[in-house]
């Protein structure tokens, strides 16, 4: 079959990207349509399928792989849309979903109202139980806690549980037994067990996950159940393939069982799309990237170190601290709030701000004429000279000069200054307040910023992304052709990946290699099960990973540290301490080699590598690249009266631009500012060598020698 | 050829900073010290600095002010520049690779169990910033295996070891007396070396961020930086001030009594006078008892911070807390004073808390009973059982001693004009920010079992914005007696409402047997309890502002809903009329029977 689909439903637009037998990139785009996705799917499938002169039907009966992506688990919690749902707790802990772990951001004098619960209190339901944190049982369960439970979840009109008991983890005899007497009474009532959906220590973050499964199950069932059927009705009869928040596929079965994992799926997607691009356009096996993708209202950072892209287990819907943590591992992408759409405003003292309001994509930035009359980062950068009035987004948006001055014109006047300068001076705040943020996250986690490169997507990240590498002291930046669908584009190259966890908490200085094999021999065991489940979708090699979380004595928070077995199949623990000391030294900057190491939870990660799609080569260049029009530029550091704008859909293989310049892209625009050099590769992207601030001035005085 | 021009709007004038470069440069101050934080926070050994966030990170300049201390606590971050005041006047040696240890509470420190690690940031040869990095030990070898003794007569009673700011480390390396001075002191050492090695490994990171800011922006321009930074900081203080009505208010609290040396409780008064033509605020704080022979004096660094904490929480929010906003309020402050600067040798070991906390929620309810729109109730004052330092041994690791404190409990927040109390406050000194210890991650570090934790119903003080309720924890040891130390305040004298708002519940301090019957215990105290027994608290929560009966009778039902207010109490409290008697989601307001209500007994 010719044709590989795929689609990321945002809650906007529904994104399409389809490849062709021959390696050609199809794009499409359409409105998000929620009553039923597949309307929306349809409609932008349609215009790729028109293009190549096909019907829908026709295309989807040769396409063999549909990867699909949805933000519809994540909307459906943020506008509280969840099935109603129940908690069955230990006795005496029924608050621990409104206490979660203290903390809160924003420091000491910024009072603001508590998040309620993410199960209300009165369906939140004592079990008569305890066991230890040995996994011996301190009180049996009481078994009439549970049935009068299940009373009560009738009396609500309960659509869900979840089961979160203490320790169970260790011993899961109690959330098996009240799972049996649930299946027994409430059988028709889908349920989540802590100890399978997320064995991790720490009850909050158990129970969170939990409850958030659980709530999601009706609906992700129903609504996977149906895009299927409409696929196969529509004539599609190749694999279907549902995005993780582990930044993997899942068969459709797997997610209807855990549809947390369907929680931020999309943007999840990127660093696979940067990934791909590292190892193609870079030519890097192992590459080192900080994935950027922007949007209108946030900045979305993603890390791949050596060719590995970086997990997080501290993923909140909400703000840190005070929403809900999903508690299950996903790729770490980071929202900044910094996006085309973030408002610049100055305060009483004078200082000026950008963000983090938002005039998002209603009303818009000025410039839109949608009614926005606040100046924001994309009013600033019309004024600057770096978009073209007529023509954006591929010419269906035209943007109006004269409202983007006005607005900004407040903000000069408050600083005594210029519109120009007004609006050059927002820009470096917003640049600089990613690159604050960015540098925060890379640093805590051991990774230098200067030692990436930048991969860049989304339809406002051409604007700054140069000054943000040069700021970050990064060298070289790519843009995909893809960049106006990353997440799309990232789902066609994903594999099948699965982790699978078990807790056996042992020291290296007195290792209970029993209990180790136990948890090994488990993991073993779920991870043939996955493969045998993906059988069918006919993966061409299957990887496997063992890591254990672990610490100092007495530190509460782990690292995942690769694990080793000798040739008799146990640990091999002096490999495992070194490769903790190292892991230690390189995100910490201290280590203490003298400690020993305690182990807590096992993990065997299973990576199915599905086929890909075929590459395509671009065309050479044929000549210089030629400019479609020139007009005075006011970059960062440097005005360019006589700046070159070209179209990038004219630039061949091997094109070669140097700033100062504009490079017009469908869904995109790239500034390429003074000292930097673009080229386009054979992969059709753009690598950008951004130079650096510093030598600004020895370019200049360069350019004038030449002059 | 194009022609460029380079323009850079970031110059490095003499004269004013550009406005862009103020906010970038104090962005990535704010943002330096957030990751001092996040080392701490990640590779702290001890509780109570990786499970409960009890520590501050700050940065100063090179003449002792006070320059960014992002999210430290209020009660530690506000003196930070007197730390570094008594570095450079002790110090005069200072050089490159010099690291500092303090915890000296007469020369700058909060108390003795927060060592702070101070390192000068040298920049071409000048003293440009200093580094602080302070944390709460879990053992500081006190003459009891606490490192709050409310009880102690005097600091040597008190027991602590002592650094008044000396060098711990020179050329980058350690100096190795000062670390075995601690190791042979301090009961748990390899914990405290970890937590040592954390705030070194913060404080060294912020150095070498600040060097590098050096480098970008050159020394002229980040001198001009700070000076026009305390400028604007100043100036939002100043308009912030102007926006209240101006006037003098004297304010009094009161904290529990100390059983055998103020058996009436400690009567604090903090008489403010807002000028709101200077815009200036002035705190008086010298009628007050002198010193008592008990760990509950504040040191000078605690009744500044404390008193600061109470102006900020009643003033608008986003007024960078540094030298140059506090500027514009002068506090008066008297020698041996039990809040002002101590007496040699009366202890302050528990000053960041109990005395503390009454410093902070007397001065914002004395801004908000005479001021309407502005200050804030009286919240959770000392903490209590459910926040007990444990100590004992553990048979798991082969009898293995450990001492350290817990944050198992919850504290109600205070009601602001506007918005209700915060549930996870803790109390006033942290508002919030410490995070609480997991259920079995402290089952797993210690050998106790905790039995119960559950917000505690009705305990919030009512108000057209309520404080937050108060949680009701316990907990005990499974195999050894274990011994728990601990400091309750609110017993007494629980938290208050203001402009008609009601009082919390006050605490209650309790020990369980092993039939299970309760008894109230004393408010500060150190008990051993047997296998089988448990230590708890029902909690104090945060007093209301503004009468109950003004309170939306749908946020009422929420409370409800939420298990923090009982259908009774919702009637006879706040006046409002529920249509069943159980919380669902069906349960509605009675609008005509809460109407009924309001208008009778009013």
């Amino acid at each position: 079959m010719a044709f590989r689909i795929s689609v990321d439903t945002g809650g906007t637009f529904t994104d399409v990207v389809i490849t062709d037998a021959d390696g050609g990139i199809h794009i499409g785009k359409a409105l998000t349509t929620y009553q039923r996705a597949f309307d929306g799917v349809s409609t932008a499938v349609e215009q790729v399928a028109s293009r190549l002169g096909l019907s829908v039907r026709e295309l989807l009966a040769d396409t063999s792989h549909f990867a699909y992506g949805t933000t519809r688990s994540t909307n459906a919690i943020v506008e509280k849309k969840t099935a109603v749902t129940a908690l069955f707790t230990t006795a005496g802990f029924p608050d621990t979903l409104l206490l979660r772990e203290g903390g809160r951001l924003g420091g000491a004098f910024s009072p603001r109202e508590f998040e309620p619960p993410y199960v209300p209190r009165y369906l939140t339901f004592e079990i008569g139980e305890r066991i230890d944190s040995d996994g011996t049982v301190h009180q049996e369960l009481d078994e009439s806690t549970v049935i009068s439970a299940i009373r009560e979840c009738r009396r609500h009109g309960v659509e869900a549980i979840g089961v979160s008991l203490l320790w169970s983890t260790v011993n899961a005899a109690h959330e098996l037994a009240v799972d049996r007497m649930l299946a027994e009474h409430m059988p028709e009532v889908p349920r989540t067990l802590s100890h399978r959906l997320n064995p991790v220590l720490r009850e909050y973050r158990r129970t969170s996950s939990t409850v958030i499964d659980a709530s999601l199950k009706p609906l992700m069932q129903s609504f996977l159940a149906q895009l299927s059927d409409d696929l196969v009705a529509a004539g599609f009869t190749g694999r279907l393939l549902i995005s993780t928040s582990y930044g993997g596929s899942w068969p459709v079965g797997r997610m209807a069982d855990r549809p947390i994992y369907s929680v931020g799926s999309g943007p999840s997607m990127a660093p696979i799309a940067a990934l791909h691009a590292g190892r193609t356009t870079l030519a890097e096996e192992r590459p080192n990237v900080l994935v950027c993708d922007t949007g209108g209202t946030t900045f979305d950072v993603g890390l791949i170190s050596d060719g590995t892209i970086h997990f997080s287990a501290d993923t909140w819907l909400g703000q840190k601290w005070t929403g809900h943590i999903t508690g299950t591992k996903s790729v770490d992408v980071r929202s900044i709030g910094a996006g085309g759409g973030s408002i610049i405003s100055v305060d009483s003292s004078g200082l000026v701000r950008v963000g983090p309001e938002s005039a998002g994509a209603d009303p818009g930035p000025a410039c839109y004429g949608r009614g926005g009359i606040r100046p924001t980062v994309t009013d600033a950068a019309l004024v600057l000279g770096y978009f073209d009035p007529i023509g954006f987004i591929g010419g269906t948006l035209s943007l109006d000069v004269d409202a983007a001055r006005a607005a900004l014109q407040p903000i000069a006047d408050r600083l005594g200054t210029s519109v120009e300068h007004a609006a050059r001076g927002a820009l470096v705040i917003a640049s600089q307040n990613i690159v604050s943020a960015v540098r925060e996250m890379t640093i805590s986690q051991g990774v230098d910023p200067r030692d990436l490169s930048i991969i860049a997507g989304g339809g406002a990240s051409g604007v700054n992304i140069v000054q943000i590498a040069r700021e970050l002291g990064v060298g070289t930046v790519v843009l995909p052709k893809t960049a106006g669908a990353l997440s799309a584009a990232g789902a066609l190259n994903a594999d099948l990946i699965s982790d699978f966890t078990a807790s056996a908490f042992t020291t290296t200085r007195s290792f209970d290699a029993e209990a180790a094999a136990g948890a090994l021999a488990s993991l073993a065991e779920q991870a043939q099960q996955f493969v045998d489940e993906i059988d069918s979708l006919a993966p061409v090699a299957v990887h496997t990973q063992l890591s254990v979380d672990a610490r100092y004595p007495g530190q509460v928070w782990e690292l995942e540290t690769p694990v080793t077995l000798k040739d008799d199949g146990s640990v091999d623990l002096e490999a495992l301490e070194a490769a903790f000391h190292a892991h230690h030294l390189r995100v910490f900057q201290v280590n203490d080699p003298s400690q020993h190491v305690e182990c807590l939870i096992w993990k065997r990660r299973v990576t199915a590598e599905l086929d890909k799609p075929a590459q395509r080569v671009a065309p050479a260049a044929t000549g210089d690249p030629e400019p479609v029009r020139v007009r005075p530029v006011l970059f960062a550091f440097a005005d360019a009266p006589e700046t070159p704008v070209y179209d990038g859909a004219a630039l061949g293989a091997g094109s070669t631009i140097h700033g100062p310049a504009i490079i017009l892209e469908a869904t995109t625009t790239l500034v390429v500012d003074p000292g930097a050099t673009v080229v386009v590769a054979p992969t059709s992207d753009y690598i950008i060598t951004t130079g650096s601030n510093d030598s600004l001035g020895a370019f200049a005085a360069r350019e004038g020698a030449l002059a | 050829m194009t022609a460029v021009t380079e323009s850079v709007p970031a110059s490095a004038s003499p004269g004013k900073t550009d406005p862009i470069l103020l906010a970038v440069i104090s962005n990535r101050l704010d943002s330096i010290v957030r990751e001092m934080e996040n080392t701490l926070l990640r590779t702290g050994r001890s509780g109570v600095l990786n499970m409960a966030r009890d520590f501050s990170c700050a940065i100063t300049t090179g003449d002792n002010e006070l320059l960014s201390s992002a999210e430290g606590l209020p009660c530690h971050i506000f003196g930070a520049h007197l730390m570094t005041a008594a570095m450079t006047e002790l110090q005069p040696d200072l050089a490159e690779g010099d690291a500092f240890l303090h915890n000296d509470p007469y020369r700058g420190n909060s108390h003795a169990a927060d060592h702070t690690i101070l390192i000068p940031v040298f920049f071409e040869g000048e003293h440009l910033f200093t580094t602080l990095a302070k944390a709460h030990q879990a053992d500081i070898g006190n003459s009891e295996p606490s490192t709050y003794m409310p009880f102690a007569k005097d600091v040597y009673q008190e027991g602590a070891l002592i650094f008044p700011c000396v060098r711990v480390q020179k050329d980058y390396s350690d100096v190795d007396d000062i670390i075995r001075m601690c190791r042979a002191r301090i009961r748990v050492p390899e914990q405290w070396y970890g937590d040592y090695l954390a705030m070194v490994g913060a404080a060294r990171v912020a150095e070498a961020r600040l060097k590098e800011l050096g480098e970008r922006y050159g020394r002229a321009t980040l001198k001009a930086f700070i000076r026009d930074w305390m400028d604007y900081s100043e100036d939002r203080m100043a308009q912030a001030i102007a926006k209240l009505p101006g006037g003098s208010t004297v304010g009094t609290g009161r904290h529990d009594p100390i059983p055998g040396v103020l058996p009436n409780g400690i009567e604090i008064t903090v008489k403010l006078d807002v000028d709101t033509q200077e815009r200036r605020i002035t705190v008086d704080l010298r009628d007050n008892i002198d010193c008592i022979p008990a760990g509950v004096n504040e040191s000078e660094a605690c009744t500044v911070s404390n008193v600061m904490a109470g102006i900020f929480n009643s003033l608008e929010t986003g007024i960078p807390a540094n030298s140059g906003s506090f500027r514009r309020i002068e506090l008066l402050l008297r020698e041996n004073c039990i809040v002002g600067k101590p007496r040699f040798p009366h202890s302050t070991s528990v000053a960041t808390t109990n005395v503390g906390d009454r410093l902070t929620v007397t001065t914002q309810k004395a801004v908000a009973d005479a001021w309407a729109g502005f200050g804030a109730a009286e919240g959770a004052t000392g903490l209590g059982p459910g926040f007990s330092v444990v100590s004992g041994v553990d048979r798991r690791t082969g009898g293995e001693p450990y001492v350290n404190q817990v944050f198992l409990g919850s504290q109600g927040g205070p009601a602001h004009p506007d918005i209700d109390g915060w549930v996870t406050y803790g109390l006033a000194v942290a508002a919030g920010l410490m995070f609480r210890d997991s259920i079995e991650l402290s089952e797993l570090k210690y050998p106790f079992r905790v039995e119960e934790l559950r917000i505690r119903t009705d305990s919030e003080g009512a108000g057209r914005r309520r404080g937050a309720p108060g949680a009701t924890v316990a907990f005990g040891p499974k195999w050894d007696p274990m011994e728990a130390a601990y400091v309750t305040d609110c017993v007494s004298f629980p938290p208050r409402g203001t402009q008609g708002g009601g009082s919390a519940a006050r605490n209650v301090a309790f020990a369980r047997d092993t039939a299970d019957a309760e008894r109230e215990i004393v408010p500060l105290g150190a008990i051993t309890l047997q296998p089988g027994e448990r230590i708890g608290q029902h909690s104090t929560g945060g007093g209301g502002y503004g009468h109950p009966f003004e309170r939306e009778p749908e946020r009422v039902l929420q409370d409800v809903r939420l298990g923090f207010v009982s259908i009774e109490r919702a009637r006879d409290v706040y006046g409002v009329a529920l249509d069943g008697d159980r919380p669902s989601a069906a349960l509605a307001v009675d609008a005509d029977g809460t109407a009924a209500l309001r208008s009778a007994s009013r």
